[in-house]
């Protein structure tokens, strides 16, 4: 059995229905991103896996333990919040030590315990410090720390990026990945950002108005896309009308088609394409982005318009809007999409 | 220009303020004063009339009277407010609205009508109350009120409630140990300013004391009421030492809004 197995669970707060037959599994020392737009039930599951919001249907099971009723302060989960939720009565030192306080265990030991994660997330010297004099990243650290300090048998963490500036998230997120690899916690991280969950997660389950619509690794969730809402939300996926995908591409589909916008090539003369890049089709230019790294165009064909993606190698290539080309396909990533 | 300016401002304030000052301190020399009759200045000065306040056993049996009436009334504030601003914040968050307007109504009926009200209602009661401190007592709770919840709960949006338990919670605390731990110590604040704040206010309460109590049980207001025939020395005396009392409370309630940053 695996380590964490959720089942049929649902929450409803009066009328509306926040999440419902919500199942999945999840193995010791996996990291888990529960990943959709805001409003989709996600934060609301994950405080559910706490405890701090009772469900109305289904079981929660933890190392072969139903813990679907069991009071938050006996499941042994730890939790991060956006807002650090740290104690501003107390120092850092304080705060961390509170979990093991609570446990019982004497002062002297909880101190050492407490010093040694701080230590484990670069916070030495900081012991003394109270909340309000740290910055945003610290302050999240000193609430991982708190978290960790208990050896939690899972590792929730509540969007904990998102109140942080582009640098300090990234560097961050690289730590709180080195510590779960260290300390082979089951974590499960919630956010809106894919980019985040893609770096993250050993698996990704992507959740729509209240439901798991796709779960699997991040690239399988990127590449193979089970409906249009998955293939809007990864990435910048191209839906085609069935109609005029089978007439481009000479399909028998039912269904719109996704392709990605680094599927589509801007023809360049003198190379060299392989067999399953082919489909050319004339296009203007409407509009471009540059994004850095990448070049993203809008282009026109056929009435239809097109995100194509181009890696940003020399200047020269950047085509204003208007211009004609010519656009190619690799026709092994067309893949149909359940609306 | 902008020194003209200044000093036209300086100067209106510096005026303002020293005119509001002028009774005070007319009060002052006036209680320090030998007698002050039909000269300019007054004949001499002299303590006599704070030795004659701070002896008089009568003096001194009020202002405890006061006291023990303004502190019982604050704890039981204290005791009955902050449990009940907890469970607002943190369980019927909704509430709120219901409640800000239910702590003006101590304010919103004048406390002369109140008073005979209370009177009326407790007059008949089999429990002799009236006349004695603990109606009193019951009443400046309920004008305690508006001040402490207000303070209070501004603390309360003030911290992100909801989290901290949460998050107290998952580490293994109670919800009376986080409320304990963590809640209390955050509202410290809130909580001693509003004390002061009210106790200041309440000290000086007179209608309802006058209505209520009277001379039956005679605190510091109906004392200096009933004093007023005496010495205007003495008076000013007594009125200088109340001063000097509720000056002190301010300056540490507004020390400890301040304080802790």
């Amino acid at each position: 059995m695996s380590y964490v197995k959720v089942s049929q669970l649902a929450k409803r707060f009066g009328d509306v229905t926040v999440f419902e037959e919500i199942d999945f599994t999840i193995e010791k020392g996996e990291f888990i991103t529960l990943l959709g737009p805001s409003g989709c039930g996600k934060s609301t599951l994950l405080r559910s896996l706490a405890g701090l919001n009772q469900v109305d249907a289904g079981d929660i099971w933890v190392d072969q333990e139903n813990i679907t009723h069991t009071a938050p302060q006996l499941r042994e989960i730890g939790m991060v919040f956006q807002s650090y939720a740290l104690f501003p009565n107390m120092t850092v030192l304080d705060n961390v030590a509170f979990g093991l306080k609570m446990k019982g265990i004497n002062k002297a030991e909880a101190r050492a315990e407490a010093k040694r994660m701080i230590d484990l997330v670069e916070l030495d010297g900081k012991e003394q410090f109270y909340p309000r004099e740290l910055s945003g990243g610290q302050r999240q650290r000193v609430a991982l720390a708190r978290a960790l300090v208990v050896k939690p048998r899972i590792l929730l963490l509540d969007e904990p990026l998102s109140a942080l500036d582009a640098k300090i998230r990234k560097s961050l997120r690289q730590q709180i990945l080195k510590i779960q690899r260290e300390l082979n916690l089951t974590t499960v991280f919630v956010t809106h950002d894919q980019e985040e969950a893609m770096l993250l997660s050993d698996r990704i389950f992507l959740m729509n108005q209240g439901a798991i619509v796709q779960q699997g690794k991040p690239e399988d969730i990127y590449t193979k896309p089970a409906n249009e809402f998955v293939a809007s939300f990864m990435g910048h996926y191209n839906l085609i009308e069935a109609e005029t995908a089978n007439q481009w591409f000479k399909l028998d589909s039912q269904q719109k088609v996704a392709i990605r916008p680094e599927s589509i090539y801007i023809k360049e003369a003198g190379r060299q394409y392989g067999d399953h890049i082919s489909v050319a089709k004339q296009g203007t230019v409407l509009s471009h982005q540059l994004l850095g790294n990448v070049i993203r165009y809008s282009i026109e064909v056929e009435k239809q318009a097109l995100t194509v993606d181009l890696l940003n190698r020399s200047s020269e290539r950047l085509m204003a809007a208007g211009s004609t080309l010519e656009l190619l396909f690799n026709l092994n990533e067309i893949q149909p999409v359940r609306a | 220009m902008d020194n003209n300016n200044l000093l036209f401002h300086k100067s209106v304030v510096y005026g303002l303020s020293g005119l509001l000052f002028i009774p005070i301190l007319a009060t002052l020399i006036y209680s320090f004063s030998s007698s002050w009759g039909a000269t300019m200045l007054p004949d001499g000065f002299t303590f006599k009339w704070y030795t004659q306040l701070l002896t008089d056993p009568r003096f001194l049996e009020a202002f405890g009277r006061s006291l023990f009436i303004c502190i019982s009334s604050l704890i039981l504030a204290m005791v009955l407010v902050l449990p009940m601003i907890f469970v607002v914040f943190y369980y019927y968050p909704a509430l709120d609205k219901v409640m800000n307007i239910l702590i003006l109504l101590p304010f919103a009926v004048p406390p002369v009508v109140s008073s005979v009200g209370l009177l009326q209602l407790y007059a008949d009661s089999s429990v002799q109350l009236v006349g004695t401190p603990w109606i009193l007592i019951g009443t400046y709770f309920t004008i305690a009120l508006p001040f402490m919840y207000r303070a209070i709960s501004n603390s309360f949006t003030s911290i992100n409630l909801r989290d901290l338990v949460d998050a107290a919670h998952l580490l293994g605390a109670s919800t009376t140990k986080a409320y304990l731990l963590i809640i209390l110590p955050n509202l410290k604040k809130g909580l001693l300013a509003s004390t002061f704040l009210s106790f200041s206010f309440l000290l000086g309460e007179f209608v309802f004391a006058n209505i209520l109590v009277g001379t039956r049980y005679e605190t510091l207001q109906i004392y200096l009421y009933n004093m007023r025939q005496t010495s205007g020395h003495f008076t000013s005396a007594l009125v200088m030492t109340y001063f000097a009392f509720i000056f002190v409370c301010t300056w540490l309630a507004t020390r400890f809004s301040k304080g802790n940053e």
